[in-house]
């Protein structure tokens, strides 16, 4: 059976063009599936069959009924609980999540604050000229692609919505013009028309001095960030003089030296260059929802990630209400792990503090975070075997389709994440 | 479930009943003859009973709502709400929290809001974010007057299939009405380019704002839709706008031929402005509204301004670069492929500026010099002239002018000897309050068992408690503030969901739809000729994007035409 | 009447003492403090039993233990005097308006944030943030005077608007972000990005600073600056900035630690 429209729920790009050849509830071949997405939709790992619960130091299997009450107790006991995961999931399920933390008194976090949220909190200062992806497709003849890597991290990005697109006014390649500043030479700066390298770390100052160049200002020193001086003006030009440019920024520039303050510079930049010409920025999201969890969190509680409740309210500061400096400070005492695996990518500090505290962990897979849970409980793949409404990166809806069915007895996010928040209501009052 | 509202003073004007004690009976969510002895009474005597709010235009929900809130952390950290047994935590100020947002409106006796600015891409968005807000009714405008599909169309000369393009779309996106900002302005500032009038062509599309109104108008009485087309004027970052404004409403006039009104013009304070400075602005006000009391076809909501902090926001992308130019603040654009654009910037409306107070004038002057209160209702196209929670204040200004001298005396100098409005004595009566901000509203948008208390209508009923024996509104415009602030009661679909300004029960209102009918074929080939350009200009798929049904959270379709 | 709270047992989670200003304590019986509530994580407890509560002579307010995992000691408050006998926590001196604290450990970040009147002085470290904004706002410290013998952390008086900053160790990166008036002085390090987007005030680096910001012009040496009544010596390079904002903050350099900056003595018309 051919599946058409399907959309991908791997990285921020959410293609949705993907046809999927299915037989006997396996997925059997796609079609316009990049290698990531490919490895998502064909993934044979072994999954996670029965929910457990460790007892005696070791996880062992357990009734879904079981693990739930025993989640619902640890979590309604804890006095500063963390929810943390929720962009590797659809937004039906960030929303409970939140409700969750507010019922709880607890914090949610999603990964935004150990990825792109320094572009949030840019945006909470300068604000952001921004549009969506078919904006560029259709008029962009400048593209920038910024501490980002789009032909391995975001396979499709260019073909689909930038130098290789078609669109109304922009038909090919040539009408456009493509800058990559990096710090190295990676495969998509091969691909540039002019690349900038960057001194690792100087980022901030490079867009100081374009930021200048733009305005006319004369810069007194020869090179900034090992940039020759003649370069960044030459720069600047080409962003002034285009008709419609787009500076896209990854994780080069959120997480280098700076952080939310380089795209503090990059959204001023970009503003500045709105002056001159027309310009718009979007953050490179990794995952397939962190749009969607950034989304649903903002307008439920007001802010987009780091929301702690425990007075009652929605307060917000990362920094303070964000998962790695909670777990730094040993303040958490319970954390609910949905659909991402800090055990394996938070720094190895911060993991041990993870290991101090009851783990509930929902996911498809054993990943490293289950191993080191207190509840394990398995659940279905978005969009492969779940449904659900995910934003990519520009912040457009989509609804992720179920291909075919999960593995017996297993649940979706929603359906597991609904059944722990009626307990916890139960258990707090 | 039956509930008798008893000895109430009634101010229903779609029944004419004005000031008439009255007893009021509820059943299964509806008005009804009368109800049995088991029926829970309420005792409204010495206070005041009129149909729920009907907010016409106010920005709750969608994608440029939420990425205010997203810019503005400083907003929501001093106002929030602390999560209590019937009710969700949240924040409010200008751009509340979804659920903040129903209660606030529940708490002030409203219960329908209509988001009035919805991207269709983003449309989702839009629905994900109603079906998050409880307490009110709801429905969605949908933009369509900078869409390239239509503007290809009508420069084209294809009527027909635009109407069926418009018939799709609205069914597509779930929405309501067919909304126009800017037309064709927010596709020149797709190109960060201005447009200047309303027969300055649209670059790359020649077709000029005029054909584009004009065209989406004819559309909009050939489908036979519920609420005339509404229409956010051109120019509104222009100094001397109001002619723009004028220039619209008469463009269709000859097309209203008879019929009720074919053009709603909104917040229509930040297009009523006259002179060619900011040094020298003035209302223009007088003009506007002697066309208006002159010419039975349009209509208008006026945007009123309250001083304070605020979030401006709307889909006038080049007007919201142009504030963030004008005031420095920080500004966030997000244009949207092929259909529209959005912009947010933080303002401050202060008493002693002077263009910030002649605007000031200019809404009450409107309210107050037009005629006819059944075509001038009362917004402050939340939040960009205020937060809705300031329509008690609003209110206020209108029905008493020892309200209106108070904050007159305290505004610019300058601006008060410029304004008429220290000269006009009008008054609104309470039932005229009801008409501008429940009847009037809910006839504009063809609910027909919305806005009033007559048998059949659905029972969202506010009670608030002033004695109108005791209180003269126009002197004691204090109380009568603090009356409407919070409601003494607010039944929603014939339950109590708010007493005594707090609410007791949390339920989710029915998101109301429009579905024109349209010959089948016309559908199918207006469909199959969109889909072949879709691809091409969008970065989503043909399939992807109508909304199903489903996605709401209680849909109500209002079917039209056929 | 002064008061002694010592912590009877250690923080697990966040404890929330904004109730505990001398405004807020002074007059009322002990009885009654015993039973004030503090948020406790997502718990509310009675200070008499996270506290020991001792009465003394003056007026002052001391507070003994491990505070770090606090939050907000003297948070609005307007008069009298807080001790912190060891680390205090996140958002010390939070909205303060008069009065004093000392903190005699680390303070954590947001110190003295949102400040408009007082003095802090904080004997060991402080984190990021001191006296800055809260998110998007552009309300920073607009008065009072905070010391820190210490080093601070990254963006000192972001958004700052009035009053002093004074550190005697070195300070993270951004010292003076966005600042719009007042004056940070930093004894050491910086470990760069000073003056970044500011519009007005001034940054007095006495340590190393390894880069400029190019949006800054260079302006004129000096031989000394003066800090309320205080004369620093230099000699300074004096930059200009920050042009990307059509700014006229000052940036001060320290000339004997930066001499990798002297090429910008050659764009200076005269020299002191």
């Amino acid at each position: 059976m051919e599946v058409r429209d399907v959309v991908c729920t791997v990285c921020g790009c959410c293609c949705d063009d993907l046809i999927v050849e299915i037989e006997d509830n396996h997925i059997k071949s796609a079609r316009n599936a990049c290698t990531l997405s490919t490895s998502k939709l064909m993934d044979h790992r072994e999954r996670l069959e029965s929910p457990m619960i460790r007892e005696g130091g070791i996880l062992r299997d357990a009734s879904l009924e079981e693990a739930l009450d025993r989640a619902a107790q640890i979590l309604s006991e804890a006095r500063y609980p963390l929810l943390w995961g929720w962009s590797l999931t659809c937004n039906e399920a960030v929303s409970i999540g939140v409700e969750l933390a507010e019922v709880l008194g607890g914090v949610i976090d999603n990964n935004t604050s150990i990825c792109h949220g320094p572009g949030l909190i840019g945006v909470h200062d300068i604000g952001i000229s921004s549009s969506t992806l078919g904006e560029v497709k259709n008029r962009a003849d400048l593209i920038v692609y910024w501490g980002s890597n789009p032909v391995h991290a975001h396979p499709r990005h260019m073909a689909r919505y930038t130098v290789m697109s078609r669109g109304r006014f922009r038909r090919s390649r040539r009408e456009r013009t493509l800058i990559v500043v990096d710090v190295r030479r990676t495969d998509t700066a091969r691909l540039a028309d002019l690349f900038i390298q960057v001194k690792p770390n100087g980022d901030y100052e490079l867009l100081s001095a374009l930021r200048a160049a733009v305005k006319g200002e004369e810069l007194e020193q020869e090179e900034v960030a090992g940039v020759p001086v003649a370069e960044i003006e030459r720069m600047a030009e080409l962003m002034i003089g285009c008709e419609f440019g787009a500076l896209f920024y990854g994780v080069g520039l959120t997480m280098s030296r700076g952080k939310s303050r380089n795209i503090d510079a990059a959204l001023s930049l970009v503003r500045d260059l709105n002056s001159r010409t027309k310009f718009t920025i979007l953050p490179m999201r990794g995952h397939f929802n962190v749009t969607g969890a950034n989304e649903v969190t903002t307008w439920l509680s007001g802010y987009p990630f780091g929301v702690d409740y425990s007075r009652g309210y929605p307060y917000y500061n990362p920094g303070d209400t964000t998962a790695i400096d909670i777990l730094r400070r040993g303040e958490c005492d319970a954390a609910l792990v949905v659909a991402s695996d800090p055990a394996a990518h938070f720094p190895a500090g911060i993991t041990r503090r993870l290991m101090e505290i009851p783990i509930i962990t929902l996911d498809p897979y054993r990943s490293a975070t289950a191993e080191i849970s207190e509840v394990v409980i398995p659940t279905a793949v978005l969009g492969v075997e779940a449904p659900g409404t995910i934003y990519r990166m520009d912040g457009v809806p989509l609804e992720a389709k179920r291909l075919v069915e999960p593995p017996e007895d297993v649940k979706t996010d929603v359906e597991i994440l609904s059944s722990l928040l009626e307990r916890v209501k139960i258990l707090r009052g | 479930m039956e509930l008798l509202i008893r000895n109430g003073t009634v101010f229903d004007p779609l029944n004419h009943v004005d000031g008439e004690r009255m007893d009021i009976a509820v059943k299964d969510g509806k008005i009804v003859e009368d109800v049995s002895s088991r029926a829970e009474v309420i005792d409204a005597s010495g206070m005041i009973v009129m149909p729920g709010g009907v907010d016409i235009h106010s920005h709750i929900a969608g994608s440029k709502v939420n990425t205010g809130r997203l810019m503005r952390p400083e907003d929501h950290y001093r106002d929030y709400e602390f999560r209590r047994p019937q009710r969700r935590a949240g924040v409010g100020h200008s751009i509340p929290s979804t659920y903040t947002t129903g209660y606030r409106y529940a708490e002030m006796g409203y219960t329908t809001v209509f988001e009035p600015a919805t991207p269709p891409l983003k449309a989702r968005h839009t629905h994900e974010e109603l079906n998050e807000i409880p307490m009110i009714d709801k429905g969605c405008f949908t933009l369509l007057g900078n869409n390239w599909f239509i503007m290809d169309y009508l420069r084209e000369g294809r009527i027909e299939e635009c109407k069926g393009f418009v018939a799709w779309m609205l069914e597509a996106t779930k929405g309501y009405a067919v909304k126009l900002v800017n037309p064709g302005g927010v596709e020149a500032w797709g190109w960060g380019r201005y447009i200047i009038g309303l027969d300055d062509p649209v670059p790359r599309f020649e077709i000029t704002p005029r054909e584009i109104v004009e065209g989406l108008c004819r559309i909009n009485s050939m489908l036979r839709l519920p609420h005339p087309i509404h229409v956010h004027t051109n120019n509104m970052a222009r100094v001397g706008n109001y002619e723009t404004t004028i220039a619209t409403m008469e463009t269709v006039a000859d097309q209203a031929s008879g019929s009720p009104r074919n053009i709603h013009v909104t917040h229509v304070q930040f297009t009523g402005r006259k002179g060619s400075s900011w040094v020298n602005v003035r209302s223009g006000a007088e003009e506007i509204s002697s066309y208006v009391n002159r010419r039975g076809h349009a209509e208008l909501d006026i945007g009123q301004i309250i001083f304070g902090d605020t979030t401006t926001m709307t889909a006038d992308g080049s007007f919201q670069y142009l504030l963030h130019i004008l005031s420095g603040n920080k500004w966030a654009n997000a244009d949207v492929e092929v259909e529209t654009g959005a912009g947010v910037v933080p303002y401050t409306y202060r008493r002693s500026n002077y263009v910030n107070a002649i605007q000031w004038g200019i809404g009450l002057e409107l309210a107050l010099l037009i005629e006819d209160p059944w075509r001038i209702h009362m917004t402050t196209d939340h939040p960009n002239g205020g937060p809705f929670t300031e329509y008690p204040r609003v209110i206020a200004w209108l029905m008493s002018r020892k309200a209106r001298d108070k904050t007159l005396s305290k505004i610019n100098k300058t601006a008060r000897r410029r304004l008429i409005l220290p000269g006009i004595d009008r008054e609104y009566t309470l039932s005229e309050i009801a008409i501008v901000t429940r009847a009037a509203t809910a006839k504009s948008l063809g609910l027909t068992d919305k806005g009033h208390l007559g048998v059949g209508a659905d029972a969202d009923i506010a009670i608030y408690a002033m004695d109108v024996e005791k209180v003269d509104p126009s002197k004691e415009y204090r109380l009568l503030r603090r009356a409407f602030r919070r409601t003494a009661y607010t039944i929603k679909e014939g339950e109590i969901v708010v007493k005594d300004g707090e609410i007791v029960k949390t339920v989710f209102g029915r998101t109301f739809w429009v579905k024109p009918w349209v010959k089948g074929d016309l559908m199918e080939r207006v469909k199959e000729d969109v889909r072949e350009r879709f691809e091409e200009y969008y970065t989503v798929r043909f399939g992807n994007y109508p909304i199903p049904d489903s996605y709401l959270r209680r849909p109500q379709v209002i079917r039209a035409g056929g | 009447m002064g008061l002694i709270l010592k912590l009877k047992r250690s923080l697990r989670v966040p404890l929330d003492m904004s109730p505990l200003t001398p405004d807020n304590l002074n007059g009322r019986p002990l009885d009654e403090i015993y039973r004030l509530e503090l948020w406790e994580g997502n718990r509310k407890t009675l200070l008499g039993d996270i506290f020991k509560i001792e009465e003394v002579d003056g007026g002052d307010l001391t507070i003994e233990g491990d505070l770090s995992k606090a939050r907000r000691i003297g948070y609005m408050m307007k008069s009298g005097r807080i001790k912190v006998e060891g680390d205090a926590g996140l958002y010390v001196g939070e909205a303060m308006r008069g009065g004093e604290i000392t903190v005699e450990g680390d303070a954590g970040a947001w110190l003295g944030s949102r400040m408009s009147g007082g003095k802090i002085t904080v004997e060991g470290d402080a984190g990021d943030f001191v006296g800055s904004s809260y998110r998007g706002s552009r309300e920073g410290m607009k008065g009072g005077v905070i010391k820190i013998k210490g080093d601070a952390g990254d963006e000192v008086g972001c958004w700052m608007r009035g009053g002093l900053i004074w550190i005697d160790g070195g300070v993270g990166c951004f010292p003076g972000i966005h600042m719009v008036d007042g004056v940070i002085f930093i004894g050491g390090d910086c470990q760069g990005r000073a003056g970044a987007e500011m519009t007005g005030g001034k940054v007095i680096i006495q340590g190393y600073l390894p880069t400029v910001l190019p949006s800054f012009r260079t302006s004129e040496v000096r031989g000394k600056v003066k800090v309320d009544d205080t004369s620093i010596q230099g000699p300074f390079y004096v930059f200009e900035g920050d042009l990307n904002e059509g700014g006229s903050g000052k940036l001060f350099v320290n000339i004997g630690k930066n001499s990798h900056i002297a090429w910008c003595e050659r764009l200076i018309g005269e020299v002191e």
